[in-house]
This record gives structure tokens, C-alpha cells and sequence, in this order.
């Protein structure tokens, strides 16, 4: 796709898509578990949202952009802090660690 | 089959007699041609080094995998329910025998799939296609990378637990759906499909004993060539159809190196993705070869695809496996129909690119990978078969500059790939290690 040839409005609404994660405009799908999705977002419009001269929807896709990328740092940290955990505390954890685990390492407690 | 963005032969706009070009003055139609000809020739090159890049990467993938994660060239005994006859038999006759017997099911379970998709075209069910096409790129998305992702981390000994691996595995697939069969940055969506053409590869690569994989190879390149050159053939039908009822036919699975959007096309009833380019050539180009494995219910269908060339249909489906033995495969079917083209875009220049279908990836990367992956596999020999490879596409891409019509894409690179990788297998490998082993250096 690229991003040239829509028009200005398009590029808002699919912003706004990908934000919310959602193809068809009701559910809020982007707040379901879906990190990655708000990264796509904000390496896909930042230059758009930013470097671009302002035209009028620009500012709603900067918040856009801004809220994914706030999204996306979130879970960012959530998932850095609880991997950390989990590796630390495997082992001691016993029976619960092993299952959490989907691949337990071999040769080593 | 390849496709190649087609000249700017018929941009012209009709005047209002509606006569067809060739019924200018041979001058000014002598000059176009020349024209165009340099076009097709100045945008060839470029176009070559677009498909490179993603073919060699896909292939690097799978090499890359089947070097280092054992799990795709361990022979746990399991097999497809396509391949029924196991090849560790006695005597090479039986076994012989035996690989013969698993490639013709395999081709015939493909045309079968081939004609139900052909007739579900032409009778107008578009659902059903769509919906094959979504469950399929929903099984590769989820599972095949599921079992990917615990291989590698097997391999490298690292633990990971449910919750992350489920976080990354929803991840990946959903915005790969989104990505695929909605609309996305280009370059996520060029991503998205070589990973899952380096996935379905391996699939192939762990699943398909070996002289079976050989046979079904060279097979599956014959059936190409007569699928879409000939004049009976099912993907020729299906293109014609397309090009009758003037409608691009469904979203298919198949790499472009650039992407135009294409607004009106999101009108259409079939609503498909805006992934198709727009062509500013007005004559509908269309050959679509296609390669169906019918075995479940969900073919990958190709996206609508006005350019100049028919990419490559793959079919995918999911086979579902209930007993013990068999196990999923998926096949993409990816078809391709060229529409009739909207009016001129002016800068269509940079935007023509060129079009790859996904199951020519597959069945490169199939390759390379099963030769990387034998007994005997050395670079030597896996490097020999990435060459061919890489040269069959570029004698195919230069044809399709000279023909100006879709051209399957597995006959000529997997041809010069088999040659080189028997040839290098049998001959230079010996040869090196003689001279190896001699210190004897040319």
C-alpha cells in the first residue's frame, strides 16, 4: 500500500483503524493484546503525522500515532518485566514454573 | 507464474472510432512498438533485482532454518496423507515405485483442486473461495509459525512460557491477517509473504520423503507449463472467465514488488483488497497458472491482479488430519485473473512491478532447502541449486518481457535448479572432496 495515494481523509480512517484495531468500525480490538499492531502503526504514519506539512487531519492522526506509540511502550515494559520474572524465577517456582512453560531448557534447573 | 508489468502498448486511449492499434498506419504503430520496447526492456532489469531480493530471501530462511533447527530434517516416521507409501523400503525398485505412486496423487489431488476452483468460479461462489483463502493463511499464520517458534526455541535451548509465547503468536498473526487480506505497509505485507512462503516450504521440506520431493518438483513444473500455456487448461479457463465477466477474481497470494491502491476496485462486490495495481495498460493480460493442492478446505486466493503478469497460483489448503499419522498441510491456491484495467494512471511508471505468485516462492525455497537439507548436503551443492534458481527467473523474466503475457515461473528456474543440484550432488562434490582431501588446489 502506499500511503501516497490516498487521500487525506483515508489516511485518517485507517489510522484510526489501526489504532483501534478494528477492520470494520465497532470493536476496539487494538486494546486487545495487540502491541504489535500499534507499532505497524507508528512506523507506518510517523511520517506522516510529523514530518509531512500539517494539512487538516494531520492532527488527529498525530494523536493517533502519539497514543499508539504510548500503547505500544506500555506493553513494551509489561511484557520486558515479566519476562524478566519469569526467567529469573523459573527454577524456584517448581511445579508452577514448569507449567508456564512451553519449552523447559535442557540441562539446566 | 510471473508477472511483469505490462508496456504501455495499449495506454493510448481509443479514439472515437474504437479501432483496435494495429489498424493505425504501420508507422506510428512501428514507432510505439519500439518504444515499447525499450520500456519493457528499461523497466526489465530493474524489475529483475525487485524479485531477487525476496526470493533469495525467502531461501535464505529456509536454509538458515533447516541448518540450524534438526526438527525439519528429522524423519519422525509421520507423513502427509497426500504421500501414503513410505520410502524406506528395501529395494530401490519398491522404492522407486513407491515415490512415483506418492507424486501422482499429489498431482492429481492439485488438478483436482485446480477444477473445483475453476468451478466455483464459474459458477459465482465467491464466498466459498474467500473463506477457503482466509482459514488457509489463518492455519499457516497461527499454527505452522506456532510450531516454528517452539522449534527454534528447542534448538536454542531457551524457555519460554505460555503467556509470552502466546502474546508474540497473536501478534504475528493477527496483523499478518490484517497485513495480508486488508491493507498494510507494503514492506510488512512483502514480509509477511516470504515468511509464510518459507514456512510452507519447510512444511513440504520435513513432510515429503525425498525422491517423492524430487519427483513432485519436476512434476508440478511440467503441470505448470501445460496449465497455463495451453489452451484447455484449467487456469487458462479461469483466466478467460475473469477476463469475460471483466472482474478481477479474488485476492490472491501473490508478491508484488510495489503496490498501488486501487480505489475503485474496493467497490467491487467481491471486496477485495486494495492490493492490486493498477495497470495503465488497458488490455487485460491475464494467465494465470495455477498450482492447487486440494486437500482441505482453504485455498489462499491470489489478489486481483491487473497487471501485466499472471502470478503463480498456488493452492493451499488445510487438510485436516484425525489419525495419528498425517498431518496438516496447507496449500495455497493462488490465482490471479487479470481485470480489465482502469483508465491510465499518469505516474504509473515507478508503481509497475513486478508479480511473483507465492507458491513459485514455495516450491524455489522447496528446493533449496531440500538440498541443503540431504544427506550429502554440502554449500556446494546448495549453492549450485540457489544459482540455477536465481538464473531460471531471470531467463523467466526476460521472456516475459518478450512474450508480454503471463508465463509460469516453475519451469525453467526449477528445471536448471534439478540439473545443477544432480549434477553438483554427483559430480563436482566428489570432485572437491578429491581435491580436498588431496590438497590439491586449482
Amino acid at each position: 500500500m502506499n500511503l501516497e495515494r490516498l487521500p487525506n481523509e483515508e489516511k485518517l480512517t485507517l489510522c484510526r483503524k489501526y489504532y483501534f484495531g478494528n477492520v470494520y468500525n465497532v470493536c476496539v480490538w487494538g486494546f486487545a493484546f495487540l502491541p504489535f499492531l500499534w507499532l505497524v502503526n507508528v512506523v507506518w504514519f510517523f511520517k506522516e503525522a510529523f514530518v509531512k506539512p500539517t494539512y487538516t487531519e494531520q492532527l488527529q492522526i498525530k494523536t493517533y500515532v502519539k497514543c499508539s506509540g504510548l500503547g505500544f511502550l506500555l506493553w513494551v515494559a509489561v511484557l520486558t518485566t515479566w519476562i524478566t520474572i519469569f526467567q529469573h524465577f523459573r527454577a524456584e517456582w517448581g511445579e508452577v514454573g514448569d507449567y508456564l512453560s512451553f519449552t523447559i531448557p535442557l540441562g539446566i534447573p | 507464474v510471473t508477472e511483469a508489468p505490462v508496456p504501455t502498448q495499449n495506454q493510448h486511449p481509443e479514439p472515437g472510432n474504437g479501432q483496435a492499434p494495429p489498424q493505425r498506419t504501420p508507422q506510428v504503430v512501428e514507432s510505439e512498438e519500439d518504444e515499447d520496447e525499450e520500456l519493457t526492456l528499461k523497466y526489465g532489469a530493474k524489475h529483475v533485482i525487485m524479485l531477487f531480493v525476496p526470493v533469495t530471501l525467502c531461501m535464505v530462511v529456509v536454509v538458515a532454518t533447516i541448518k540450524s533447527v534438526s526438527f525439519y530434517t528429522q524423519n519422525d516416521g509421520q507423513r502427509l496423507i497426500y504421500t501414503p507409501f513410505p520410502e524406506d523400503t528395501d529395494t530401490i525398485g519398491q522404492r522407486a515405485l513407491n515415490s512415483v505412486l506418492n507424486a501422482t496423487i499429489m498431482i492429481s489431488v492439485i488438478i483436482v483442486m485446480t477444477m473445483v476452483l475453476v468451478l466455483l468460479y464459474k459458477y459465482r461462489c465467491y464466498r466459498v473461495i474467500q473463506g477457503w483463502l482466509f482459514l488457509s493463511s489463518l492455519l499457516l499464520l497461527f499454527f505452522f509459525s506456532f510450531i516454528y517458534l517452539k522449534e527454534v526455541f528447542k534448538t536454542y535451548n531457551v524457555a519460554m512460557d505460555w503467556i509470552t509465547l502466546a502474546v508474540i503468536v497473536w501478534n504475528f498473526g493477527v496483523v499478518g491477517m490484517i497485513c495480508i487480506h486488508w491493507k498494510g505497509p507494503l514492506r510488512l505485507q512483502q514480509a509477511y509473504l516470504i515468511m509464510i512462503s518459507a514456512l510452507m516450504a519447510l512444511v513440504f521440506i520435513k513432510y515429503l520423503p525425498e525422491w517423492t520431493a524430487w519427483l513432485i518438483l519436476a512434476v508440478i513444473s511440467v503441470y505448470d507449463l501445460l496449465a497455463v500455456l495451453c489452451p484447455k487448461g484449467p487456469l487458462r479457463i479461469l483466466v478467460e472467465t475473469a477476463q469475460e465477466r471483466n472482474e478481477p477474481i479474488f485476492p490472491a497470494l501473490i508478491y508484488s514488488s510495489t503496490m498501488v491502491w486501487l480505489v475503485n476496485m474496493a467497490d467491487t462486490g467481491l471486496g477485495h483488497r486494495p492490493m492490486t495495481r493498477k495497470n495503465s495498460t488497458e488490455a487485460p493480460i491475464t494467465q494465470v497458472e495455477s498450482q492447487s493442492l486440494a486437500l482441505g478446505p482453504a485455498p489462499l486466493s491470489p489478489p486481483e491482479d491487473d497487471g501485466g503478469f499472471t502470478p503463480n497460483w498456488m493452492g493451499h489448503q488445510e487438510h485436516q488430519l484425525g489419525p495419528l499419522q498425517s498431518t496438516d498441510e496447507t496449500r495455497r491456491e493462488i490465482q490471479q485473473l487479470p481485470s480489465a484495467r482502469p483508465p491510465v494512471m499518469d505516474d504509473d511508471d515507478e508503481e509497475r512491478g513486478v508479480k511473483l505468485g507465492l507458491g513459485d516462492f514455495i516450491f524455489y525455497s522447496m528446493l533449496v532447502g531440500k538440498a541443503s537439507a540431504a544427506a550429502s548436503g554440502d554449500w556446494n551443492t546448495t549453492l549450485a541449486s540457489f544459482v540455477a534458481i536465481l538464473i531460471g527467473l531471470c531467463l523467466t523474466l526476460l521472456l516475459l518481457a518478450i512474450f508480454k503475457k503471463a508465463l509460469p515461473a516453475l519451469p525453467i528456474s526449477i528445471f536448471f535448479g534439478l540439473v545443477f543440484y544432480f549434477a553438483t550432488d554427483n559430480l563436482v562434490r566428489p570432485f572437491m572432496d578429491q581435491l580436498a582431501l588431496h590438497q590439491f588446489y586449482i
